[in-house]
């Protein structure tokens, strides 16, 4: 296996909040390797989005604590100089946010904000740098790029800023591309669009992925490793077809509609699990699932806190695992 | 508008062809006079005259000296124009940095500094801060004269030393109040998520504070300077009365002495223009500053 591109390890993140410090990530540990694209799913209030926040800083300096280690092509971004990090973020690392509503400055055309991030990271001429704009607005499908450019947000559809801000993300080349709930806004053709011009990119240049997502039908598409987040741990990992196919952890497998339904046989509607993820503020002791778990199937669940393990016969480089007690027993 | 200035001076008690007069006249002479300044016609003739008049621009004659009140107006604009800017100047000068630093660290010594002295500011009078002014630089200190005007043209020092205290004591306050309006803007900017994805870009802080949080903080600004700039000019009637400053706010106030209507009508009248103007170029300024007002 090559040099993973983005190693994280044991990264934990707590926030001051007014009702005491909120435990929102876990040691989280897991690697992306060039090219390699890994989906990253779990409930909102999982500490998803927290956790690639985290990476590149973006996390308010007076309330966030962000301790463990994330190296990035070998650089920790966590002990990195700001100066330093200012220049990672962007060609280094490209972000799409979530929102593409409040992700963009309402009072700059989008031109303007495409162009500010190239020249933020090399002499680039301002015609250059409007050519290039256009050209990424017609990667990313926008119809009319030359004249969209020239626009102010609020001037486009929601589907259409969503895909500025993908471009934005993109306009430096990034070495690893961060996309939080990136094309949920989207429909489906366009979204189809967006995932061929990132499986391009990944093809062309090694780019690796951080995908996340709570759609998991886009994570069967594009995803080669999944990682399933809850209480801001990771409680299983793997392939994408070991975790969406033989899912171990009773998360996984209610978050896949997987398990069998004891109380209510007949009851054919969508599986949901009852209940919602545990305050970040006040985390159970033992399995962080515990509270809404149908199987509890070990005394441990309740007081010790499950290690993440080998499940399954997979090992090798990419080994599945969960953190579980009730693995062994309870797999189908 | 018209109608309530000119109902409320109308209320005002006192005669003011008995004022002009002085204590010995006749009463033919009282008649006269008050048959040619019109007043013994019904209020709503008058109201109608004035109004009528003043549409054209002619605001009438003062009872007091004889000339027209646009003239006496003319004379003391300038003067209450250069006291209000550069009061405004004095206030930004103060309330930029001052509610900049404190939204960029909130919380910390300076922004508690900041709030302390901003709550005194909008606390204090300004009269009293006038006459404190002028107790320390003009009496103790003796750095500056205590008042009067000398125009620019004549004496550029001598201007500018007659300048600075009125100008503070009338740029103190609003800058005060634009000082709170410059931290909670910033502090509200600071917290949007398209300043989040202008750091992840990688754009250089500076520039992510000029272009992504001072540029949206500027809109709820300059709706406050111009209510602020609005204040300052008719709100230095006190301060140009203790340092004896020509202006409008000055021939105001001793029309308000003589009951000299004209003048004090046309003056009002004045001060409410004013106002309008700067609502109006406070609107035009927010189509230049956000494109989803002006492109509507």
């Amino acid at each position: 296996m090559t040099a993973p591109l983005l190693e994280v390890e044991d990264l934990r993140v707590d926030l001051r909040t007014p009702r005491g410090t909120a435990h929102v990530v876990n040691g989280l540990s897991y690697t992306v390797g060039p090219g390699e694209t890994v989906a990253v799913v779990g409930e909102s209030g999982s500490g998803k989005s927290v956790s690639v926040l985290a990476l590149l800083g973006l996390l308010p300096e007076r309330t966030a604590t962000v301790t463990g280690r994330a190296l990035l092509q070998g650089e920790d971004l966590l002990t990195m100089a700001p100066e330093r990090l200012r220049r990672v973020r962007g060609p280094g690392v490209g972000m799409v946010f979530q929102d593409p509503m409040t992700s963009l400055n309402p009072v700059l055309t989008v031109g303007r904000q495409l162009t500010e991030g190239l020249r933020a990271h090399g002499p680039v001429s301002k015609a250059a740098a409007r050519a290039r704009a256009v050209e990424l607005l017609g990667e990313v499908g926008l119809p009319d790029p030359g004249r969209a450019v020239d626009r102010y947000p609020h001037e486009l559809s929601g589907g259409m800023r969503q895909r500025v801000v993908i471009a934005m993300a993109l306009a430096n080349s990034p070495a690893l591309l961060v996309a939080d709930e990136a094309t949920t806004a989207l429909d489906v053709t366009v979204q189809a669009q967006i995932i061929d011009l990132v499986e391009r990119l990944q093809a062309e240049q090694g780019t690796g992925v951080i995908w996340i997502t709570h759609d998991l039908g886009v994570v069967a598409g594009i995803a080669d490793r999944v990682l399933v987040m809850y209480g801001g741990r990771c409680v299983e990992d793997g392939t994408v077809d070991d975790v969406l196919e033989r899912p171990v952890h009773p998360y996984t497998r209610g978050l896949l509609g997987a398990l069998p339904d004891l109380a209510t046989a007949d009851d054919a509607d969508l599986a949901t699990i009852p209940g919602t993820p545990p305050a970040p503020t006040d985390l159970p002791a033992g399995c962080v699932f515990w509270p809404r778990c149908p199987v509890r199937g070990d005394a441990r669940c309740e007081t010790e806190q499950p290690p993440l393990a080998v499940v399954g016969a997979g090992g090798g480089e990419l080994p599945h695992r969960a953190a579980t007690w009730c693995a062994e027993g309870e797999a189908s | 508008m018209s109608v309530l200035v000119f109902s409320l001076i109308h209320m005002v008690r006192g005669d003011p062809v008995r004022l002009a007069l002085g204590t010995r006249y006749s009463q033919e002479t009282y008649d006269a006079l008050r048959e040619r300044s019109g007043l013994d016609l019904p209020l709503v003739q008058q109201y109608l005259t004035w109004a009528g008049r003043a549409v054209t621009g002619d605001l009438g004659v003062s009872f007091r000296s004889g000339d027209t009140v646009t003239s006496l107006i003319g004379e003391r604009l300038p003067a209450t124009l250069t006291l209000a800017l550069a009061a405004l100047v004095v206030a930004l000068v103060i309330a930029l940095p001052l509610g900049m630093l404190s939204a960029l660290h909130p919380r910390s010594l300076i922004d508690r500094v900041a709030t302390v002295v901003s709550q005194i500011g909008i606390s204090v009078p300004d009269f009293w801060l006038s006459i404190m002014l002028i107790l320390l630089f003009a009496g103790v200190l003796g750095w500056l004269p205590s008042g009067g005007y000398v125009p620019l043209t004549e004496d550029p020092l001598g201007w500018l030393q007659r300048l600075v205290l009125p100008a503070i004591a009338v740029g103190v306050v609003s800058g005060s109040v634009i000082t709170r309006f410059v931290r909670s803007s910033m502090l509200e900017a600071l917290g949007q998520d398209h300043v989040r994805t202008a750091q992840a870009k990688g754009v250089p802080t500076r520039q992510v504070l000029t272009w992504h949080v001072l540029r949206n903080a500027l809109l709820p600004l300059v709706t406050v300077t111009g209510v602020q700039l609005a204040y300052l000019l008719s709100g230095v009637v006190v301060v140009e009365i203790v340092f004896s400053w020509p202006g409008l706010g000055q021939l105001a106030y001793q029309a308000v002495r003589d009951r000299d209507f004209p003048v004090l009508q046309g003056s009002v009248l004045l001060f409410a223009l004013v106002f309008l103007v700067i609502n109006l170029l406070v609107d035009l300024l927010y189509s230049r500053i956000d494109p989803r007002i002006a492109r509507r």
